[in-house]
């Protein structure tokens, strides 16, 4: 079950406005897609929202993605990034699922967003048990890809209005 | 001017700081959640607080609300850094007390303007 095209261009916009505007690092989306990621992530930042809509945002990224995007969030050169990965990957799905949120609340009822959690690793994948609707929007990172997904849950799965 | 800069993101301090000290403003001391602002802010006195909004043990406009109900600090500006930004959400920060309020993500102009802003009242 997939996610109706005006939430997802929503998202795509929010992500981009976020990594213009904090990291100067400009993404190119691609059509969004269903199913599992071509290339395993190794680092995922989740946010969860509740409210008029629940659901997730989730970020997926390569370590060298996540490790990149931190150096322009800090102001670092790459291979001084040490251990700042996890906070600056959970700040940005903050941003991206808080600017989402908000662009949904100016014209329906608002959600309300949770504290970002962070996995980093190799070799896992997340399961959903129950029935959700679910979508992802692939961007290009300069080179690297990097993914932004939307999975709803409950009643409201509809578009916007 | 000297700043303090209260956030539980040690990434969003260290972002926020590099933006001010590229607006020229050097003197910034950081906290990672209200409380520790507060002890930050009795212990050494600033001219601007900015502040996140969602931080554990004290949240920002908790925060707020003790700055403005203490005499010795009352008066120094405090500008939220947040990505809450329904209009509920602000008029909440605003009666908490807090001064001007800057939605992330966000330029350095957005932050060199509302400075100025809460500067200026």
């Amino acid at each position: 079950m997939s996610v109706p095209q005006s939430l997802l261009s929503t998202l795509v916009s929010a992500t981009e406005e976020v990594f213009d505007t904090m990291l100067a690092l400009p993404l190119q989306a691609r059509p969004p897609v269903t199913g599992p990621l071509e290339t395993p992530a190794n680092v995922v930042a989740t946010v969860a929202f509740a409210g008029h809509r629940r659901g997730l945002v989730v970020v997926y990224s390569s370590l060298t993605a996540a490790r990149q995007i931190t150096s322009s969030m800090l102001g670092i050169p790459v291979h001084e990034v040490n251990g700042e990965v996890p906070d600056a990957m959970g700040e940005i799905a903050n941003m991206v699922a808080g600017t989402f949120r908000n662009r949904l609340a100016a014209v329906e009822p608002s959600s309300d967003i949770s504290v970002p959690t962070v996995t980093i690793g190799t070799d896992f994948s997340t399961l959903y048990s129950s029935a959700v609707f679910r979508s992802r929007c692939p961007f290009d990172m300069q080179g690297e890809p990097l993914s932004v997904e939307l999975i709803l849950t409950g009643d409201q799965v509809g578009g916007l209005k | 001017m000297r700043f303090l800069v209260v956030d539980d993101s040690s990434t969003m301090r260290r972002i926020i700081i590099n933006t001010l000290n590229k607006l020229g403003y050097t003197e910034c001391r950081e906290a990672g959640n209200g409380r520790e602002g507060l002890d930050a802010l009795t212990a050494n006195p600033v001219d601007i607080v900015i502040t996140d909004w969602n931080m554990p043990e004290m949240s920002g406009v908790e925060f707020a609300r003790a700055v403005r109900a203490n005499d010795a600090t009352k008066a120094v500006p405090i500008l939220m850094v947040t990505t809450n930004a329904a209009e509920g959400d602000i008029v909440e920060a605003l009666k908490a007390g807090v001064s001007n309020y800057v939605v992330k993500p966000f330029t350095p102009a957005t932050i060199k303007e509302k400075i100025e802003a809460v500067l200026k009242a």
